[in-house]
């Protein structure tokens, strides 16, 4: 045992003489050892089969190149845009009668006069929105009120099927 | 030296073309492939990118004019195919490179073909702090244990600058690693 002289504390036996080594070791235990293996691995026989995917690969995009070359593309491109504007050209008085806006509207006003949709007032209801919506949004031209009591003259009928309290 | 000038010729000219792509491919194809992986870390995309190097490979060899060795221009190719795809995903979820980075180290964990301990896990997260120069000359000169001068050629770095970008990496992986 070794004591100091100045206080009463005391080491065990050869303490200091294995003090370096034990810190040395210990030292070397702490370094963090970098782990050389990175633990990333490969699905079985990836090398193996790499070739033949990337041939694959390969040749398909060589192909593509070969059966759609630009030139060609562009060639084609610009004989449908020249024949369209021939078309065009030679039709361009015959359409007299109607314009764009004409036809788009009539088709629309057939589509829904020959369709039928079948849609109760409840699926109507479902798409359009309720809050913030007026008559006037849907209709092109205003409602006149003589308009409003004619048609109430002309089926007031049913508006007396609706009376209630005669029904009950 | 020689050899390398002719196996280009072999690779460029076409009725050799075929069979040196094939003997190029069987070279290189396991190192490319492990350069690419510790950038995007991920299988499936180490794949991508592996097939689009070899690609734009085969349709450069003819500008290849010999300024550098085949190997380290192949690497270069390598590498900014796997930066760039690291990019153009990082772009595409409208995050950073270094985000991205993260988010592909946590994804690890779930990796079925990442079977590392706690402590290699820590590992990629600590190279993926690292700045990008300092990720890629760990990288090689870690794990794939490439001499500087290699490591000077395929990134244009000197080799002195490569010495130090690899002890500051070096130096904070480990700092990383003693953290807890």
């Amino acid at each position: 045992m070794k004591k100091n002289n100045k206080h009463p504390f005391k080491t065990p036996e050869g303490y200091f003489d294995i003090f370096q080594d034990e810190l040395m070791e210990k030292l070397s235990d702490d370094k963090p050892a970098i782990p050389k293996d990175s633990a990333f691995m490969v699905p079985d026989n990836y090398f193996e089969t790499f070739n033949d995917r990337l041939t694959g690969k390969l040749n398909a995009e060589t192909k593509v190149v070969q059966l759609y070359p630009v030139n060609k593309i562009i060639a084609v491109a610009a004989s449908i845009a020249a024949i369209a504007f021939i078309y065009v050209g030679l039709n361009w008085n015959t359409t007299d009668e109607l314009n764009f806006s004409d036809l788009a509207n009539t088709d629309i006003e057939a589509y829904f006069e020959n369709n039928d949709f079948g849609l109760s007032s409840y699926e109507i209801a479902k798409v359009i929105p309720v809050t913030n919506t007026e008559f006037s949004d849907i209709l092109n031209s205003p409602i006149e009120n003589d308009n409003i009591l004619d048609y109430l003259n002309e089926n007031i009928n049913d508006f007396e099927e609706l009376n209630i309290q005669e029904n009950e | 030296m020689i050899v390398e000038e002719t196996f280009v010729q072999d690779l460029k000219t076409k009725n050799t073309q075929a069979q040196a792509f094939e003997v190029l491919v069987n070279t290189y194809k396991e190192r490319l492939y492990w350069q690419i992986r510790g950038i995007v870390l991920n299988h499936d995309d180490a794949d991508d990118v592996l097939q689009n190097t070899f690609i734009k490979i085969y349709k450069n060899i003819n500008g290849f004019k010999g300024d550098s060795k085949l190997f380290s221009w192949m690497y270069r190719i390598a590498t900014n195919e796997a930066l760039n795809f690291i990019k153009q995903r990082s772009n595409l979820q409208g995050i950073t490179d270094i985000d991205y980075q993260e988010k592909l180290v946590s994804n690890l964990q779930a990796d079925v073909y990442f079977e590392g301990d706690e402590i290699q896990l820590k590992l990629q997260q600590a190279i993926a702090t690292l700045p990008e120069k300092q990720k890629l000359v760990f990288n090689m000169k870690y794990f794939q244990e490439l001499k500087y001068e290699e490591i000077s050629a395929i990134l244009e770095t000197s080799v002195g600058g490569l010495k130090a970008s690899y002890h500051l990496a070096v130096k904070k992986v480990e700092q990383y690693l003693k953290t807890d």
